[in-house]
């Protein structure tokens, strides 16, 4: 590889999400070698980052047209809720496809809120991390529904759930769904258009492009990943608990802005967000298994957020000396 | 002056909305309700209530007056209660108030440096700040030997009562704070140069800079006031009630944003009605009561914030459009 | 308050300033230097720099290299603010007005007058009233519009006229105008144009961005042209006419080969 190769490669969106990896690596191999590398320990990690990860590609959509989705969280709570809720009165397939109608629809109802509404989506969002949190209380009444036993083994939970090939489900299905959402971006229209929406509105604008319906999209498609990465969760463990999904929104948005989308628009990546999602995952996971409270927890991501915001700042400038 | 249209009164007066709104809903509540919500040991209460969120909501307002946003406001309002409220036993209610008052200064102070250093969006940074604190507020709980709750002896002292802990002609004293702050932050806002500056930056940031306002100076004080308001809040709550867990505060920044929309602040800045702000305190204060009487889920009211915010937010917007449709 | 300058240096002096937006090299090597008592017209098509240029010494942007002198000592800082306290007044094109204040507050915006209560400073409302109302009527706005009124509601016109009547009531040593006579109506232009004239003949320093390469050529003393960034040509009016120049901002200020444009 010569000079002008790393070049090209460090231009990549993603490149401090792929040097932060190889980062952890050298770090917890050097620090708990024994932990780190074993297996259960990289196996719970790694499906984990699936279903994080899977939240993170949404938000990474959202982000790249220059909107946010701070409700994705609550999303995930309802949607597994809402699977383990209804499965009594649908049946299996049914309730997943239930739930996840559910979950493109309140994807829709603040695309809605947004762009007829016309308010910034931080407000519409963050109203509906609180008016489906509070739902999912009402809902539920604060208590958690779980599947009954013989629903836990139809073969859609065992597909979506269980072991494929001794590695969780989880992912295989997130790995495909980064796979197909990579081509959708960066090989179709629509993906084009979407970076074009989030680049400059305006200049997008004026070449035909519908960016009403691309946020829209951009929105439903996030709720509904919010909304596949609970099904993948309770697919494999049908417990839940009200709590379901409690700051994920942040962490995914953390995940997606280490993976290199800029909150300005326009420019983003995927396995950036799935390696954001890794980093995240895994730090928390080594700081636990070091001694650290649980309660940290909430001001570790407060602070993982905060450190990813600056950083991105940094990227943002930097790549716009490189454009 | 005869010919002032309802469309010029809206415009210049952004609070009719929310007091209309204030008026109708007393009305409706009164009425289904009359002994249970009404009464004066409720109304009372619901004083007390709309005095700490409006404090709280008061800051935010500033804040968001320049444009920026402190969602942050929550977990000031705990860590203010808990410097309090550990500290007055052993030091006095003036310096433990001082003390709170400097931590919510540094809340503001951090906040304000990262957003304006480093050009962060103001929510996502004081959604983690909110995050941050609200673990440094619950290990500060779990903590052996840290007590946050005051004995009883305590409780009778002049100023532990002027700081939340007694009534003045039957209201928590709280609320005569509130009162006191909303004069001296109308007179700050309208009628001082560094109120016009707030305004200015929230109406065009790069405009106000070019007449050479240091916007990132008036940003940062905006946010350390909104911390220091926040904090002296928790004072007031942690004054009254004696004690604090680690979860206080916990919603009260989405209701503090929510009375800064209904309102009638612009979320985008340069628009702070103060007397707004504190009549969708009291509104939605008084919404949480009448749940409370009339034995509904309080779950139900994490519901309705959220859609109530929603539908301010959209609702100010339509309204502004209409009443700017004219010249 | 009007400052001649020294005779050993001028009053603004730019050297090998250089400027970026991110990839975009808006000025290359610009060196330029004013004096007071002079009026300069600085023209050039859209993108040339004029508009940054102007921004650079104003305080709005700070350059990657070079050096800016006001009145021989190098600037340091690049804030408004600085630039005001040096006696730089600037009527900006797209900025400087907020929508959602009154004439009065923006008129007076960083340097409101105030009166002390008890020692505090409060904004002294009478004074801003008066004397925002007077400049207003000089200005010609309508009768019906006063100075508490917010300026979200008005015109294009009244909002450049609102500049300019700002400009020069807080004249000091220059005063830079970018496009004044945007939105105005022709009497309106001739009456900028006087004063204009006015302020250069009572010492200031007076820069005047324009597209009108023929009007500005009867007002000033000397023309600046730019191109991509660079300066192209600095003349005294009398060395070029209103038609060379025009020529020059055309077709290229550099001895370059041009392709023929067929239509």
């Amino acid at each position: 590889m010569n000079s002008r190769h790393i070049n090209i490669f460090s231009r990549r969106p993603d490149f401090g999400a792929i040097v932060g990896v190889v980062l952890l690596f050298v770090v917890f191999s050097l620090v708990d070698f024994s932990n780190w590398w074993s297996g259960r320990t990289l196996g719970n990690i790694l499906q984990f980052t699936a279903i994080l990860g899977c939240i993170a590609m949404g938000q990474a959509l959202v982000i790249m047209s220059k909107e946010i989705d701070l409700s994705v969280g609550s999303v995930y709570g309802l949607t597994g809720i809402a699977y383990v809720t209804l499965e009594a009165d649908l049946g299996v397939p049914g309730a997943m496809l239930a739930a996840l109608a559910i979950a493109g629809g309140i994807g829709f109802l603040q695309a809605m809120a947004v762009i007829k509404g016309k308010i910034p989506s931080m407000i519409v969002t963050l109203g509906g991390l609180f008016a489906v949190r509070g739902l999912i209380y009402v809902w539920t009444g604060g208590s958690a529904p779980t599947m009954p036993r013989d629903s836990r083994a139809h073969w859609l939970n065992q597909l979506l759930g269980g072991e494929l090939l001794g590695i969780d489900a989880a992912i295989f299905w997130t790995a495909l769904l980064l796979i197909l959402l990579t081509l959708v971006v960066w090989r179709t229209k629509f993906g084009n258009r979407l970076l074009a929406t989030g680049g400059d509105e305006s200049s997008a604008l004026s070449r035909g492009i519908r960016t009403d319906r691309i946020k829209t999209m951009a929105f439903v498609l996030c709720s509904l990943l919010a909304g596949i990465a609970a099904i993948l969760t309770l697919a494999d463990n049908p417990q839940t608990h009200v709590t379901l999904g409690d700051l994920m929104e942040l962490e995914a948005i953390a995940a997606a802005v280490i993976g290199g989308c800029l909150l300005s628009g326009g420019r983003g990546s995927l396995i950036g967000a799935v390696l954001g999602a890794f980093i995240i995952t895994g730090v928390r996971y080594e700081l636990i298994s070091l001694g650290a409270p649980a309660s940290w927890y909430i001001t570790f991501v407060g602070i993982v957020v905060i450190a990813a915001l600056i950083f991105n700042q940094f990227l943002a400038r930097w790549a716009s000396n490189q454009a | 002056m005869m010919n002032i249209s309802i469309r010029q009164l809206v415009r210049q007066h952004n609070e009719i909305g929310i007091i209309l709104i204030a008026i109708l809903m007393v009305t409706l509540f009164t009425t289904t309700s009359f002994d249970k919500w009404a009464n004066a040991y409720n109304l009372a209460s619901i004083a007390q209530i709309t005095a700490t969120l409006g404090l709280l909501a008061l800051g935010a307002s500033l804040v968001m007056g320049t444009g920026e946003i402190d969602i942050s406001v929550g977990s000031t309002f705990g860590i203010g209660a808990l410097a309090y409220l550990g500290t007055v036993a052993t030091i006095g209610p003036i310096p433990a108030m001082l003390l709170a008052a400097v931590a919510g200064a540094a809340i503001g102070l951090f906040n304000g440096f990262i957003v304006t250093r480093f050009g962060v969006s103001s929510l996502l940074l004081t959604l983690s700040t909110l995050l941050v604190f609200r673990g440094v507020a619950i290990a500060l709980t779990e903590i052996e030997g840290l007590s946050f709750s005051v004995p009883y002896d305590q409780r009778s002292g002049f100023f532990y009562q002027l700081f939340g802990g007694g009534d003045i002609l039957g209201i928590n004293t709280g609320f005569w704070w509130l009162i006191l702050g909303l004069l001296l932050l109308m007179a700050f806002l309208y009628a001082t140069p560094g109120g016009n500056r707030l305004l200015a930056v929230g109406g065009s940031a790069e405009s106000a800079r070019s007449r050479g306002i240091r916007v990132t100076r008036v940003k940062v004080r905006a946010f350390v006031i909104c911390g220091v308001l926040a904090a002296l809040a928790g004072t007031l709550e942690g004054g009254k009630l004696g004690f604090a867990d680690g979860g206080m505060g916990r919603l009260m920044e989405l209701q503090a944003i929510a009375a800064c929309v209904l309102g009638g602040c612009a979320l985008l800045g340069g628009r702070v009605p103060l007397t707004g702000v504190v009549v969708g305190a009291f509104v939605l204060s008084s919404i949480q009561s009448y749940l409370v009487v009339n034995g509904v889920q309080p779950q139900w009211f994490m519901l309705l914030l959220g859609v109530i915010v929603v539908t301010a937010a959209i609702s100010d917007r339509a309204l502004r459009d209409w009443a700017l449709r004219s010249r | 308050m009007s400052a001649t300058s020294n005779n050993s240096h001028p009053l603004i002096e730019v050297r090998n300033l250089d400027l970026h937006f991110g990839a975009f090299h808006a000025l290359k090597n610009v060196s330029v230097s004013f004096d007071s008592g002079q009026l300069i017209g600085l023209v050039g098509d859209n993108g040339a720099g004029k508009t940054t240029l102007i921004k650079v010494l104003s305080g709005i942007h700070k350059p990657n290299s070079g050096e800016v002198y006001f009145d021989g000592e190098r600037v340091k800082e690049f804030h408004p603010k600085q630039a005001i306290r040096f006696g730089i007044e600037t009527l900006q094109q797209s900025v400087g007005l907020c929508d959602n204040l009154s004439i009065a507050r923006n008129f007076y915006l960083g340097r409101e007058p105030i009166k002390h209560w008890f020692g505090i400073p409060f904004l002294d409302f009478k004074k801003m009233r008066e004397a925002s109302t007077k400049v207003i009527r000089t200005f010609g706005l309508r009768d019906n519009v006063s100075a508490d009124d917010q300026v979200e509601m008005l015109s294009g016109g009244e909002r450049q006229s609102i500049k300019i009547g700002r400009a020069v009531e807080f004249k000091n040593r220059v005063v830079i105008m970018d496009e004044p006579t945007n939105h105005l109506s022709v009497r309106e232009r001739e009456h900028v144009n006087e004063l204009a004239q006015q302020l250069r003949d009572q010492g200031l320093l007076v820069i005047y961005i324009t597209h009108d390469i023929h009007q500005v050529h009867k007002l000033a003393d000397r023309i600046v042209i730019m191109e991509n960034g660079e300066k192209v040509t600095d003349v005294a009016k009398h060395e070029m006419t209103s038609d060379e120049l025009e020529e020059v901002i055309r077709f290229g200020g550099r001895d370059v080969e041009k392709e023929e444009v067929t239509v």
